[in-house]
Order: C-alpha cells, then sequence, then structure tokens
C-alpha cells in the first residue's frame, strides 16, 4: 500500500470499515423494509451511517440520501432538478459524471453555459455571476478538481447562487477526508460524495440535500431513499460509508496536518534537487499533486514506476483507460506536449515521509 | 536476468496464445493494447473506440495479461495512426488507388512506434499474433511465411524496417490457427472462441465511403457522379463517385451486358471509370514505388514470386530496379486486376524478401 500513490482515483477500505464489512456481511441481510427484527437491524444500521454521514459533514440525518456513487448522485442532482427551458451553469473541467450529462440536458431543451477555469485551475465567481441570466435554475462547480486537487470557492460561489435565489450544487467527491466541510457554512444545496474516496468500499456514495430543496425523482421503485435511489437497500455498505465518514471526520484535522506535512517535505526534495518540474494549479489540497516533469517519457515514465511497484496517475482514473492528456489541463492551457508529461501524485492517510522518500528517490531515478 | 517482451495485446485468441508462448519461452512480457482510433456512429453521432481498441479487446487483454501476473497497459497512438495510416488512407482513395492500411499500420505504427516505445519502458523484444515466423540465417533475421497458410499475414508485414527484426518475436507463427485455438482451449484461456474480425479495424461497418466522408468531408462533398466509359471512350453508364470503386470490381456497376464488365481503371482527374470485359483486366507487368528490401544480398534482375493483393497467390515474376524508388516488374503469366495502391509483396520460397506499393 505504501507505493500507492493514486488515492484520487481510489483510496483502499480502512481496516475499521473493512472488519465491519466483514463482521455485518455475516449477520446482517434482512430487507430494511420488512417488519421482522431481521429488517429492523438492518434499518438500524442504515439510519446509524445516516447519522455518522450527517455529522461528519455537520448537516441533519434528514439531508443524506444514501445513493451507489458520486457519478449516480451528480446524475440524479442535475436531472431531478434542471427541466425544459431552464440554463444551467457549470464549469468545463468537471467531472465527466457532470460533463456527460449535458447532451442529455440539451435534448431535454436545458440551456447550458461552460465556465473555463482560469490559467490556476479556479473558477472565478464573478465569471459565473455574468452568466446567470433569468433562465438560471443551477450552478455546479466541483469542490476540488479531481486531477490538480485546486480548491474551488464554493462559499463565494453559492452566496451568489442563493442572493440570485438559485440552486447551488457541488461535486465534493474529492473534498471528503481533504478538507473540513461544513454544511452550515456557505450556501451549498446539494452536494455529491462518493465512499471509495474516503476509505470506504466501491458501489456507494452520498446526495446531500438541503432541507426543503426539491428534487423530481429520476428512478422510480420502492420509494427507498426518499425515492430518489429507490431499490432494496445496499445496506452494508450504506454503514460501511457511514463508519468511514466517522473515522474521516474524528481524524480530520490531524490527518490534514500530516498530508500537509508529506506534501511539503515533497516538494523540499523536488526544490532541493535538479529535477526540472511544474505544479499545475495554485491553491491545491496538499495531497494532491499535478506535476509536469520536464525530462519524462511520458507514458513510459508511469510504466517504469508501476514495473517498480510503484502507482502514480497520469490525469482521472474515469478518462485515462489510456494516456492522452487530460481534459482538465487542456481547460487550463496547457501545451499537449506538457500535458504528455504531466502525472498526478495523491497522498493518503497510510503514507508515511519515507514513503514519500522512496518515491521522489526513484522519480529521481526515472527521468536520469 | 530474463529478457522482457512487450506483447501487443487485441483482446483476441492469437495475441492471448502469444502472450502465453512469450512466457513459456522463459521471458518476462508486458501486455499493450495500441489505442489507435475512435469511430463516429453516424447514425447514434456518438464515438465509440474503434475494433482493436474496443472495450472488448482492452478488457480481454487485461483479462488474459492479469492471468498471468503480466502487467497490461493501454497507450494512445491515435495521433500517430492519423498521421501515418488514416491521412494515406484519404489521399490514396482520393487518388483513385485501393490502399493496404495494414501494411503502414504494421510498419509505421505496429514497429517503428511499437519499438520505440519498448525502448522507453527498457523492452527488449516486441511480439505480436501475427501468423509470421522470424528466423535466423546466418546473421540475418527474416521473415517467412506463417506455417498455416490459410492464415499467413507476411503480406501485411513486407513494410518493416528490416533492422527491427532482431527485436521482433511471432510466437505463434508455427502453428496454425486450429492449433492455436487448441491451445487457447486447452489452457482455459478467455478469450479462447473470441470471433473473429475481418474488417478493417478503423473503418465501422467496413463502409469505407461513410469513412471518408467522416474524415475529409469538404472533399468528398465535391466528389460526384461520372461518366462510366469502356475502352474506346463510348459513355455506358454513370458512376456514384469514382472513390466507391476499385479497380477488378465488378458488383455495383449498374450496367447490362451480356458478358459481365470489370472496373479497369480509375481515373480521378476526369472523373471517370473505365470498364471491360474481364480478358482486358490481364496484364504481365506493373511498376511499383516505395520499395522497402528485406533482403542483403538481392541482384537485380531478380526472379522471385510476386504477390499483387493479400488474398492471391505469388506468382512468378522478374523484378528489375528501374531508377530510384522505382522496380518494374514483369509476370511469367499474366496477372487479374493489378490494382493501383495495393502491395506487391516479393517472395523467395517461403520467404518475405520485401515489396513496393503498386503505380
Amino acid at each position: 500500500m505504501n507505493k500507492y500513490f493514486d488515492i484520487c482515483a481510489t483510496t483502499p477500505i480502512d481496516a475499521k470499515v473493512l472488519s465491519f464489512l466483514k463482521k455485518e456481511s455475516k449477520n446482517v441481510f434482512g430487507n430494511p423494509s420488512s417488519i421482522h427484527g431481521f429488517g429492523q437491524k438492518s434499518k438500524a444500521i442504515i439510519e446509524r451511517a445516516r447519522i455518522n454521514v450527517a455529522k461528519s459533514i455537520n448537516c441533519s440525518p434528514s439531508e443524506i440520501i444514501f445513493t451507489c456513487g458520486g457519478s449516480i448522485s451528480n446524475n440524479i442532482a442535475l436531472m431531478g432538478v434542471l427541466k425544459k427551458g431552464d440554463h444551467f451553469i457549470t464549469s468545463s473541467y468537471e467531472h465527466p459524471a457532470i460533463l456527460n450529462v449535458i447532451p442529455f440536458l440539451k435534448r431535454i431543451g436545458v440551456s447550458i453555459s461552460l465556465i473555463r477555469p482560469n490559467k490556476d485551475g479556479i473558477v472565478d465567481p464573478t465569471k459565473i455571476k455574468d452568466e446567470i441570466n433569468s433562465k438560471t435554475r443551477l450552478v455546479s462547480i466541483m469542490h476540488i478538481n479531481n486531477e490538480i486537487g485546486t480548491i474551488n470557492p464554493i462559499d463565494e460561489i453559492s452566496s451568489i447562487t442563493k442572493e440570485q435565489g438559485l440552486l447551488f450544487h457541488t461535486d465534493a467527491v474529492q473534498a471528503m477526508g481533504k478538507v473540513i466541510i461544513d454544511m452550515q457554512k456557505g450556501n451549498i444545496d446539494l452536494m455529491s460524495l462518493s465512499g471509495h474516496k474516503f476509505y470506504a468500499p466501491k458501489g456507494i456514495g452520498i446526495l446531500y440535500i438541503k432541507d426543503g430543496t426539491h428534487i423530481e425523482p429520476t428512478l422510480f421503485g420502492g420509494g427507498q431513499e426518499s425515492d430518489l435511489f429507490p431499490g432494496t437497500e445496499n445496506i452494508i455498505n450504506i454503514g460501511a460509508i457511514g463508519l468511514a465518514a466517522k473515522i474521516c471526520h474524528e481524524n480530520l484535522n490531524s490527518h490534514i496536518s500530516k498530508i500537509k506535512e508529506l506534501d511539503d517535505y515533497f516538494i523540499e526534495l523536488l526544490n532541493e534537487s535538479n529535477i526540472e518540474y511544474i505544479i499545475n494549479g495554485l491553491n491545491r489540497v496538499p495531497g494532491v499533486i499535478n506535476l509536469s516533469l520536464l525530462n519524462a517519457k511520458s507514458t513510459a515514465f508511469i510504466i517504469n514506476l508501476d514495473r517498480k511497484g510503484f502507482a502514480i496517475s497520469a490525469g482521472s482514473a474515469c478518462a485515462s483507460g489510456a494516456s492522452k492528456g487530460s481534459h482538465t489541463l487542456r481547460e487550463l492551457g496547457i501545451k499537449s506536449q506538457l500535458m504528455e508529461k504531466s502525472y498526478r501524485i495523491s497522498f493518503g492517510k497510510f503514507h508515511s515521509k519515507k514513503d514519500i522518500k522512496n518515491l521522489f528517490e526513484l522519480i529521481k531515478k526515472s527521468i536520469k | 536476468m530474463a529478457k522482457t517482451v512487450l506483447v501487443a495485446m487485441s483482446g483476441g485468441v492469437d495475441s492471448s496464445v502469444a502472450l502465453s508462448k512469450v512466457l513459456e519461452m522463459g521471458y518476462e512480457a508486458i501486455g499493450i493494447t495500441m489505442k489507435l482510433w475512435n469511430n463516429k456512429d453516424p447514425k447514434t453521432n456518438t464515438v465509440r473506440p474503434s475494433l482493436c481498441n474496443s472495450a472488448d479487446a482492452i478488457n480481454g487483454a487485461k483479462l488474459i495479461c492479469d492471468r498471468f501476473g503480466v502487467k497490461h497497459y493501454t497507450i494512445d497512438f491515435i495521433d500517430l495512426f492519423k498521421k501515418h495510416v488514416v491521412d494515406d488512407f484519404v489521399s490514396q482513395y482520393m487518388s483513385g488507388k485501393t490502399p493496404n492500411p495494414c501494411v503502414k499500420c504494421n510498419s509505421l505504427i505496429k514497429w517503428d512506434a511499437l519499438i520505440k516505445f519498448s525502448q522507453e519502458i527498457e523492452a527488449d523484444f516486441i511480439a505480436t499474433g501475427h501468423y509470421a515466423q522470424i528466423k535466423k540465417r546466418g546473421d540475418e533475421f527474416i521473415i517467412s511465411k506463417g506455417i498455416d497458410s490459410s492464415k499467413d499475414q507476411s503480406y501485411m508485414l513486407w513494410d518493416i524496417n528490416k533492422k527491427q527484426l532482431s527485436k521482433t518475436l511471432f510466437p505463434i507463427g508455427g502453428m496454425t490457427k486450429q492449433e492455436v485455438r487448441e491451445y487457447a482451449i486447452k489452457n482455459d484461456l478467455e478469450t479462447a472462441n473470441r470471433a473473429e474480425s475481418q474488417d478493417l479495424c478503423f473503418v465501422l461497418g467496413d463502409d469505407y465511403s461513410q469513412f471518408l466522408y467522416e474524415i475529409v468531408p469538404d472533399k468528398m462533398e465535391n466528389i460526384s457522379d461520372g461518366p462510366i466509359v469502356d475502352e474506346e471512350n463510348n459513355k455506358v453508364g454513370i458512376h456514384k463517385g469514382f472513390t466507391s470503386y476499385t479497380v477488378g470490381q465488378r458488383r455495383g456497376l449498374g450496367l447490362s451486358f451480356p458478358e459481365p464488365r470489370y472496373v479497369k481503371k480509375i481515373n480521378p482527374i476526369n472523373n471517370t471509370i473505365v470498364v471491360s470485359k474481364k480478358d482486358a483486366l490481364y496484364s504481365r507487368q506493373c511498376t511499383a514505388h516505395s520499395i522497402n528490401l528485406l533482403k542483403d544480398d538481392l541482384s537485380f534482375p531478380a526472379n522471385i514470386m510476386a504477390q499483387i493483393r493479400y488474398n492471391s497467390k505469388p506468382s512468378s515474376a522478374e523484378i528489375e530496379i528501374k531508377k530510384d524508388d522505382e522496380i518494374k516488374i514483369e509476370f511469367e503469366n499474366p496477372q487479374l486486376a493489378i490494382t493501383p495502391g495495393q502491395s506487391i509483396v516479393f517472395y523467395e520460397d517461403d520467404t518475405l524478401i520485401g515489396g513496393a506499393i503498386i503505380k
């Protein structure tokens, strides 16, 4: 695990969460909607998880619905809010789970404004303000960019949307566990989270819906999760995401300091060496480093690291079956020659300074 | 330490068995699927990876590599493929010729680019699932036909740089297709029964006219109907645009003669298709350009066997270099429909000794 530097793609499951999964998978199977005790036990796991998640982001449990992942949460939010004639504002470097909803939205008669981030990788709130018109219904801007780790001013953006009477959604999939998320600050109406980015299993996500915000159902079934994500609940994974959120919340301050220390150390090592590099994006979250290595040999660099057991990324995992440059870097105006030599390195809670040093030494050796 | 082989994986049975054979030979292996092209489906307007790098292809390759504990990577070569293969394919058709894109893809992408890449990741060889064999004759590496004559792919390999042969392995060239399938079944390879595609991998549904519209819509707008004429220049019909025809074609001409007519010549300059009876399609000689010779000590004129298309048989011929990059081929027996743009490939017995592109 200590050679895995791709936690933005996905995290391993936390040891305590894994124990929970092993234990409860044996014991818990009842349908939460059933009248009997088996069902009641399952229901309790779900509601306990809802409380844990709510506590971790300082909101009410009734504002949490469980889905099967961040992408679905984004889809439910966008498709449940926007209807024919509405105008939607988002940024051009969102995750595909936002950008690829756009063709569908266009087909149903929603007009779109795409805001480009500035060269530092930040969405400028004034640009959003400029795009708002009488038809604008929803603004969706990612909290932290998944490829470069830049932090968007979502408090400022959400105060604009509140002032204008619009809804604000944020894809905060990369934010959970990396920064403090407090729903009592700012004016976020809708927020998507994904379990496997904060040490819970894959296939489980969250949609935060501020009390009083109405979303039309887009999936239909037995009415589970406030009618928005129907189907018999994924009880064990819901319990797991609740536990992961709790662990994440309890350790967040110390975790943030630790990752910051590792990030500083890595940059220090780079600066002390003769490696020529550029870090893409300003105001980024510690532990997510998008690095252009001027003397690296494109994709071969990643493969050479992988052959030594070290995992880094060429961009987002969702887009990188192959190695073509990332759409985020393209939106920042970074030239394709540089994009090909850009890599994302992301640190996790299991890393130590020694791990960082080992990675650095291998990078140094590989670009000689 | 074991040498490392970069195995080009298409997710099909041939490359799966090639990987397994490479490991049997004692090499270390790395699997690679080359991302070469994306097709736009005109019906749905959606963009999908083309056959050679479809999700099925990549998933199949990853599955097989995982089974052997081999690392697999998908690497993007789309820009290079466009430059060397697609652009050439388009320009050949626009000049009334019928190209073999697989030849360019092999020499410039699967060999030049892949060997360069293999060096960057410190691999020693590349291997592919082609039905052909590499042999060492003295100090020289040569390509010879695959054991399975019905599957032999040496025709498509003539343009490879000779220097790269020492870095190349064809692990299944000594097997028949049936043996490859049986090997895959016996070893329980998940891709054992995967169907083969005969289409051009980057042309959706083998509809190359639609493909040309997708790539060069402006040029295709200017391709219009024109006359079909006989050998005496009498108009006998109307064609639908010269890019839709190939020399030797019989079907789809819309002509009614007691004896069938065939496309003899395509003339893009005056937008004319010349047709003739089958007899008039036979000729004994042609010239070719872009020569690549894979044998060192060939002296001219040389008596060799020459093959004018992928699915034809080699025929006895004399070749002579006329001037720089022009070779004259004189066949012992007349050949049917020698087609400009196609590869003419030279053999001595089963040894591939070179090739060129028919003028």
